[in-house]
């Protein structure tokens, strides 16, 4: 029996060669390797999984086991392919020797070559390592996508998003930095979760998870190997068994109103029965003291007073009152406790029954902000209170106009399109249509009863504080970004 | 309850007319206001004890106290006349062109809740004898009287729509017995009407007739008040009849036209209260006129009142009355 010369050992070749056979790989294709060495046969068996991932298995044949069983005659060389796998059509195979003094060795490297056409290259070491390195240093052919959420149109709503963390052709070792924002992320905390794409089709390939406080983090991501991504960044990470459909039913529709910096400026009426306007001003308090409280930044806090016009010349009419501005939450409650004291300013004759200093109190918020130098970038207005406004001119309301001609409707208008006012609004009546309709637009954002509060709620709606129902599993992708 | 006048006392000649509530006594309180504050020698006076002092009262509580007068709660029937220093006769040939006759019109009015007319005594809490001597005094009111001041309330006509209710029965039985009589003339009443659209201080009934563009200042008035012109004020009647709450207040239009001698009848745009004056500018301001301030469930005036059209219609009909007494039918 003659037999092919086999090469001389060169391992910077095998190693190409085997790079080459890998990144060839389709995602149906085979490629199976084969080491034959002096004490038996060991096969690799490469392919890609869902996500491009080139992943081997590999088995080992002892040629003591074969002729135990077999001889060293055909059935034994039927036994030596079938453990290569050789009788799989399409696969490539790439054939290694690695003791070409091995009688035996040689005896199979030409069955194995009689077989199959095959590359055959020499080597002087066991190739698993070479083999492990091939397929950690495979390029990605599908790029890794972060699951990220992101604002979608106005209104806080949310949808699912992908942010690039490695391009098709990236290896192992690359690096992507990335900040993002966690809200509260609920039971299993914020998911990071890596996907690859199939089309328009997303396939989950990772999930971490890490209950963390909620605020802006920088993630680093690490590209361990093809299909392997390590996070740096969020304390706590740990492996998430749940499945994509899992994380999916967790997704909101909307995103939480913001937190952070923030003015809030309650605007109390203080007309009407004494216990009216005590209870008014407890809400303030309840709602001040809540907000002083929260893990978010506590809001600059403004206390502004109002009452009703006097239309008798003989009793001046009260203006509206700031007792405090942009101050502290402390010197707000300073100040509520003043107001406390002195109880209803303003009721009965010759003060307006209906109605009351509501455009006014417009017309002083809108004046005081627009001398702010250095504004926050949010200002929330909380009017507590249950009365109309004047109207500008007499109309068919018989409400009296205002006597300083102020237009509640364009102050309302004006404070809207400031960028990133918020109106929030207790409102003593019920929502049955009772109210004025201006408390629609005091209460834009948030509405709630005087009777029946819920600080959490109301606090999250006007964006002061994290709404305690709303769980955001993945990240929040930056608005900088 | 009073007594029918005393013989000797003036004819009673003018009536009082319309739905409870349609400002009959703010309308003869802002008369004797407006009559005072005239330069001429006009002057209402009771005619009785009961009566004088129903004026003062009420009189008072417009001009002093800035009480809205309430709404008539018990029976009553008011007496009182009105002098004024007459017109000079035009000289006529058989004599000479004399000192003026001084004017004396009586005015009645019976001051009862709504429901007088109805079938039943609906929401009254009297007897049926007591009731039906009160149609019978209204009813000789309305006889003896050959004017009539008939008040359309356009705002209690818009929430509660009642006014035909009140004008139809008694304006069925009145013509009945002046038929009975043989007083009626051409088939209709002989009186002369005055109809007072009051509220015009409303900004409802205001803005209808700014809309209607039924506006002009009146120049002689120093505080620039708009008016409707009694030429215009059927028109801003008619209009305001499309608001009423049930729709059958073109029927009041409609009935005082057919009933009544359509010359015999002219229209008023009234208020008793007149509109608001700022003490510094002392002009009409669009912006802020309403003089009426609401105080709990009732109203206040606001400030001093300016009565709007109340003197011309008693004198309009105090004209035609010595008019018709000269010219014999």
């Amino acid at each position: 029996m003659t037999r092919d010369a086999v090469p001389e050992p060169d391992e910077d070749l095998l190693g190409k060669a085997l790079a080459r056979a890998v990144a060839g790989l389709t995602a149906t294709g085979r490629l199976v390797v084969v080491e034959v060495a002096a004490d038996g046969m060991t096969t690799f068996e490469i392919h890609r999984d869902e996500h491009g991932t080139a992943l081997g298995r590999q088995w080992v044949l002892p040629w003591i086991t074969l002729t135990a069983e077999h001889g060293w005659g055909e059935d034994a060389r039927q036994a030596l392919l079938r453990a290569a796998g050789l009788p799989t059509p399409g696969s490539e195979v790439v054939v290694v020797s690695s003791s070409p003094e091995s009688a035996t060795a040689l005896q199979a490297l030409e069955w194995l070559r009689e077989a199959r056409t095959a590359q055959v290259f020499s080597t002087t070491a066991p190739i698993t390592g070479l083999v492990r390195d091939v397929l950690v240093g495979d390029p990605l052919c599908r790029s890794y996508d972060l699951v990220v959420m992101r604002p979608a149109g106005a209104g806080g709503r949310l949808e699912l998003a992908g942010k690039l963390l490695f391009p098709v052709g990236s290896r192992a070792g690359t690096r992507t930095e990335l900040t993002v924002r966690c809200a509260p992320g609920g039971e299993h905390g914020t998911a990071l979760a890596v996907v690859t794409r199939q089309g328009r089709e997303p396939r989950l390939l990772s999930v971490h998870s890490a209950r963390v406080d909620p605020g802006p983090y920088v993630v680093t991501a690490e590209l361990v190997r093809p299909g392997r991504v390590r996070f740096a960044g969020l304390p706590g990470l740990t492996a998430d068994r749940r499945t994509w459909d899992d994380l999916l039913a967790d997704v909101p529709d909307r995103l939480p109103p913001r937190t952070g910096p923030a003015h809030l400026i309650c605007a109390v009426e203080v007309c009407g029965p004494d216990v009216k306007v005590e209870e008014r001003l407890g809400r303030a308090r309840q709602m001040i003291a809540f907000l002083s409280g929260e893990p978010a930044e506590a809001p600059r806090v403004s206390l502004v007073s109002y009452g009703a016009h006097s239309f008798d010349r003989s009793v001046r009419d009260r203006p509206v009152e700031v007792v405090a501005w942009q101050a502290s939450a402390e010197a707000a409650l300073k100040g509520l406790d003043t107001l406390e004291e002195r109880g209803a300013v303003t009721q009965g004759y010759p003060y307006h029954p209906h109605a009351a200093q509501v455009e006014d109190m417009l017309a002083t918020v809108a004046a005081r902000l627009s001398r702010s130098k250095s504004p926050p970038s949010r200002h929330v207005l909380l009017t507590i209170g249950d009365r109309r406004p004047h109207p500008m001119r007499a109309d068919r309301s018989g409400v009296l106009p205002c006597p300083q001609r102020h237009d509640w409707q364009s102050l309302l208008a004006h404070l809207e399109q400031l960028p990133g006012f918020a109106f929030g609004a207790i409102c003593d009546q019920p929502e049955d249509g009772r109210a004025h309709r201006i408390w629609r637009h005091l209460g834009a954002q948030a509405l709630a009863h005087l009777d029946a509060l819920d600080l959490q709620g109301l606090a999250a709606g006007l964006g002061l504080a994290a709404p305690a129902a709303v769980h955001v599993p993945f990240p929040l992708l930056d608005e900088t970004e | 309850m009073q007594p029918d006048p005393k013989p000797g006392r003036p004819a009673h000649d003018i009536a009082m007319w319309g739905a409870p509530g349609s400002g009959k006594t703010t309308l003869l309180a802002a008369l004797d206001i407006a009559l005072m504050r005239r330069d001429d020698d006009w002057r209402i006076v009771g005619s009785d004890p009961a009566s004088s002092e129903f004026l003062i009262e009420r009189t008072n509580a417009l001009s002093s106290g800035k009480v809205f007068p309430e709404a008539s709660q018990g029976l009553e029937h008011y007496h009182w006349t009105l002098y004024g220093p007459g017109e000079r006769h035009r000289r006529r040939w058989w004599r000479k062109a004399g000192r003026p006759e001084p004017f004396e019109v009586g005015i009645g009015m019976i001051d009862a809740p709504g429901g007088l007319f109805s079938a039943g005594p609906r929401r009254l809490d009297y007897g049926p004898d007591v009731l039906d001597d009160l149609r019978e005094r209204m009813l000789n009111d309305l006889v003896k009287s050959r004017g009539i001041v008939f008040l359309f309330d356009p705002i209690r006509e818009f929430e509660r729509g009642d006014a035909f209710d009140h004008l139809h029965p008694p304006l069925k039985r009145l013509t009945e017995r002046m038929r009975d009589l043989g007083r009626l003339t051409g088939g209709r009443l002989p009186h002369h009407v005055a109809v007072c659209v009051t509220k015009f201080d409303d900004p409802r009934v205001l803005e209808t007739a700014e809309k209607m563009h039924l506006l002009a200042p009146e120049p002689d008035d120093p505080y620039g008040f708009p008016r409707v012109s009694d030429d215009d004020a059927q028109d801003l009647f008619r209009q305001l009849c499309d608001l009423s709450a049930n729709g059958n207040a073109d029927m009041v239009l409609n009935a005082l036209g057919r009933y009544f001698h359509p010359d015999r009848v002219r229209f008023f745009v009234t208020s008793s209260i007149g509109f608001y004056v700022h003490p510094q500018t002392r002009a009409f301001d669009w912006h802020d006129y309403q003089n009426l301030l609401p105080e709990d469930d009732d109203l206040r005036i606001r400030g001093p009142i300016h009565p709007i059209n109340v003197v011309e219609p008693m004198l309009w009909l105090g004209r035609r009355l010595a008019a018709d007494k000269e010219t014999p039918r």
